[in-house]
């Protein structure tokens, strides 16, 4: 069942059209890869879902509910949480505030006044406890980005947006990487939605992967289909 | 009655769009608000005065001095304070605020409070559409106004400065990455500003003489036209000036002289309640 | 720092300093008063700059809010000041209220700006009102005790200061002090976690314009004249300055600005009128070379003391 729609989205800046009439649906439980080119509009797809843009036409819809644009707490509160391409954590508040402010601002919070465990316990999940009372502005970029998927995950969302959570990460690292995604998924009951440049991990991780080129849903299919795909060869080869 | 007024609206209005033309190309480029721009304007009176009256220039060549000289201290006010908060909105904000009450104290200091005017341009007055003598000092600032406004529209929309300008108010990123020199660019842009403020200020002196406070009410009607206008919209700066140019002078003649400056305000709430990305504004910014 | 020790340690500094009046003269009380009416004002203002990243220029108009509003209900009828002063800080807050709800929306330089524009207003008003509000020449007002006496008023100054700091500690340490630090550093990725961007800043500005309400109405009955220059750009200046001076997003800097600045105005008054410029040069320095102030430069001294919660780029166009 889907649990994400986008449909007939579309959006331009100026007279630049950056996304043209995208529809796609991610189904619950699932890893859905969205890769393309710089410039195809993945990260502006990801923005008119989470309510930071606005589309100038289109839907989306949400467990069956239209959240078109409402703004991005109130779709944070249905249950969508995201990460930033470019990391934008609160730098002078420590880790465990940064998480804290997801933690005490979600609807389905299970901490009773006492967010500091819990806040905790999400540096725990991602591996950066030890960095608890560190200020956030101290972090390294691979640091950072642990950063904002625990804060994510603090907001107990049902979908995690991630917009390219593997920068800096050399081939083991993000083997572990792509694992530690589909652990959270499986024990965490998340869907995810991730964007990547990094095509290894995405196609050992997602179950299904839409390709976006210059604003414009260019196919989907399994990982397998996608990279036999000529015009995704073409698209990427033609950059 | 109701021609002069008009005619006082036209005047100010020019004068204000201006001013306001100044502030919004500081906003779209750089998300920066100089909350010294009056100060700035009233500068430039103070030079032209010194230039033309104390030292005896040409009043034409005291003015663009008098330009230039803001432009470098514009320059200058980029250089050591704007620079380094870049991207941090709310220093700026503040740097600029003590900034305009540091100079404030400081003309008050060096000029007294008394009010300085440089000479007039032109002499007498004449008789316009037949139906009222006007000054012809008030003339000349109106067409000097609209020559320099257009300057501006010119510099903005054909020249390669200003495809520069329009294409870093766009989208700041894109335009670095096709090598925009966005230090460079953000330098120019707020001298540009504050040498519009300062042809503003020269304009009008010979009007409406300087004194260490008088840019206030000028400034503040500055940033209501670009709210009015949308932020960053240069047509917006000019139906704006014009519109609050006229409601202040026509509201000042059939309502009440001491509150003028407040019919502003009232438009400034009524826009932020009915349309608060302004006339000419982007939706999303 | 834990509630216990906030409380230990506001409460041995007024025990301290309501000593104060067995060895101070009159003149030397007033400096305190009036220090404390600046603690007041900087200490709120700080909310709003410090800790949500928006910069208000009407905190100095709203108390003359306070200050006129429990004046003119003294003056023409007859209003006990004590309920004047009540009345006035709600008249602040309701005022701020809509100032935030009508500007906030389209976020901080919108804010500054209207608050620039509310200021001068607000000095237009109080001048052409002259059968009011007495215009230039200031309105006379009662005062809040029967028998007029310095140590009085800086008790009353000290408990209204002391009733802010609570307030805003409290404020700043509940999980609504977290989200404002979070607005204040990125307000994008605060929305994306939940917060509610508008309302979080129209909480603290109300919050914020209440406090200066009380601090002006306080202040307006003590002078026992209310002039327009209560509601200042000046003054507004100062409060600013003693903030930016003292150290912007830490609880303790604005104190320190507020008594530093308050007494080095003093001295430099002996030479003429000054204090303005000065203060407005040692801002610009402060500001632009130790954005956090006194309280930044001590804790750089100090290793492992709190670092204040400023300087974060915020976001750039949003």
């Amino acid at each position: 069942m889907a649990l994400l729609e986008g449909l007939r989205l579309s959006k331009r800046f100026g007279g630049v059209t950056a996304l043209s009439e995208v529809s796609f649906t991610v189904e619950e439980g699932t890893i859905v890869g969205l890769i393309g080119p710089n410039g195809a509009g993945k990260t502006t797809l990801f923005n008119l879902v989470a309510g930071a843009l606005k589309p100038d036409s289109g839907r989306v819809v949400f467990r069956g509910e239209d959240i078109t644009g409402l703004s991005p707490n109130i779709v944070c509160r249905h249950g969508i949480a995201r990460t930033f391409q470019v990391t934008r954590p609160f730098g002078t508040m420590t880790c465990l505030e940064n998480v804290g402010v997801g933690v005490i601002n979600s609807p389905r919070s299970e901490s009773d006044g006492n967010w500091r465990a819990t806040a905790l316990h999400y540096l725990e999940t991602v591996g950066v406890e030890d960095l608890a009372f560190t200020e956030a502005r101290h972090l390294n970029v691979v640091q950072k980005k642990k950063l904002e998927i625990a804060r994510a995950l603090a907001t107990r969302p049902k979908i995690l947006m991630l917009d390219e959570v593997l920068g800096g990460l050399n081939s083991q690292e993000i083997v572990q990487a792509v694992d530690f995604i589909r652990r959270l998924r499986d024990e965490l009951h998340l869907t995810v939605f991730w964007i990547e440049h990094v095509m290894g991990a995405i196609m050992k991780a997602a179950e299904k992967v839409i390709v976006l080129d210059q604003g414009q849903h260019l196919m989907e299919g399994t990982p397998e289909q996608v990279v036999a795909d000529s015009r995704v060869i073409h698209a990427y080869l033609g950059e | 009655m109701l021609a002069l007024a008009t005619m006082n609206g036209l005047v100010i209005g020019a004068i204000y769009a201006l001013a306001a033309l100044g502030v919004s190309l500081v906003v779209g480029i750089m998300n920066v608000i100089n909350f010294a721009h009056g100060e700035l304007y009233i500068l430039a009176g103070y030079f032209s005065y010194i230039l033309a009256d104390t030292l005896g220039m040409h009043f034409v060549l005291a003015m663009v001095l008098a330009v230039a000289l803001v432009f470098l201290f514009g320059i200058f006010v980029e250089y050591t304070l704007i620079r380094p908060t870049y991207g941090n909105d709310m220093y700026s904000l503040i740097l600029t605020f003590i900034l305009s009450i540091v100079l404030q104290n400081a003309y008050l200091l060096i000029f007294g409070p008394y009010p300085n005017k440089p000479p007039g341009w032109v002499g007498g007055a004449t008789h316009v559409f037949g139906a009222f003598y006007y000054g012809n000092q008030r003339l000349a600032a109106l067409v000097a106004g609209a020559v320099v406004i257009a300057f501006v529209f010119v510099l903005v929309k054909k020249t390669w400065f200003g495809r520069i300008i329009r294409a870093t108010s766009q989208d700041r990123e894109m335009a670095e990455l096709n090598g925009v020199n966005t230090t460079r660019l953000n330098m120019l842009s707020f001298g540009l500003g504050c040498a519009l403020a300062a042809a503003a200020g020269v304009i009008l002196a010979p009007v409406f003489p300087v004194t260490p406070t008088a840019g206030v009410p000028v400034a503040l009607t500055a940033f209501v036209v670009v709210v009015l206008g949308g932020m960053g919209s240069l047509w917006g700066c000019v139906v704006g000036g014009l519109i609050l140019g006229l409601v202040e002078n026509l509201g000042a003649a059939y309502i009440s002289t001491g509150y003028k400056h407040v019919f502003n305000f009232i438009i400034l709430i009524l826009v932020l309640l009915v349309r608060p990305a302004g006339l000419f504004g982007r939706r999303e910014a | 720092m834990t509630d216990i020790r906030f409380y230990l340690i506001l409460f041995a500094a007024a025990g301290l300093f309501s000593l104060l009046p067995l060895g101070l003269g009159d003149y030397h009380l007033h400096v305190m008063i009036v220090s404390l009416y600046y603690l007041m004002m900087a200490s709120s203002w700080n909310l709003l700059a410090g800790y949500t990243g928006q910069v208000s220029f009407a905190h100095a108009a709203f108390a003359g809010i306070g200050a006129y509003t429990s004046g003119i209900l003294a003056v023409k009828f007859g209003v006990n000041p004590w309920a004047g002063v009540i009345i006035g800080t709600a008249a602040a807050s309701l005022l701020g209220l809509g100032v935030g709800v009508l500007c906030l929306r389209m976020g901080g330089i919108y804010l500054s700006l209207t608050t620039l524009g509310f200021s001068e207003i607000l000095r237009i008003v109080i001048t052409n009102e002259y059968d009011i509000t007495r215009g230039t020449m200031g309105l006379q007002v009662p005062g809040l005790v029967e028998e007029y006496s310095k140590a009085a008023y800086f008790y009353i100054m000290l408990g209204a200061a002391m009733i802010t700091l609570i307030v805003l500690y409290k404020l700043i340490y509940s999980n609504k002090g977290l989200c404002f630090r979070a607005v204040q550093n990125d307000e994008r990725a605060a929305a994306s976690l939940g917060v509610d961007v508008v309302k979080v800043r129209v909480l603290a500005f109300t919050v914020s314009s209440a406090l200066a309400g009380l601090a002006g109405g306080l202040y307006g009955h003590y002078l026992h004249l209310i002039t327009p220059e209560i509601p200042s750009l000046d003054q507004q200046f100062l409060v600013l300055s003693m903030t930016v001076i003292g150290g912007m997003g830490s609880f303790l800097g604005p104190v320190i600005g507020a008594f530093s600045l308050e007494i080095l105005s003093e001295y430099i008054r002996a030479y003429g009128e000054y204090h303005v410029l000065v203060f407005g040069l040692i801002a610009l320095v402060v500001a632009r070379f130790a954005p956090n102030g006194l309280m930044g430069l001590a804790a750089s001294r100090l290793p492992g003391g709190p670092a204040p919660a400023v300087t974060v780029p915020s976001t750039g166009k949003s």
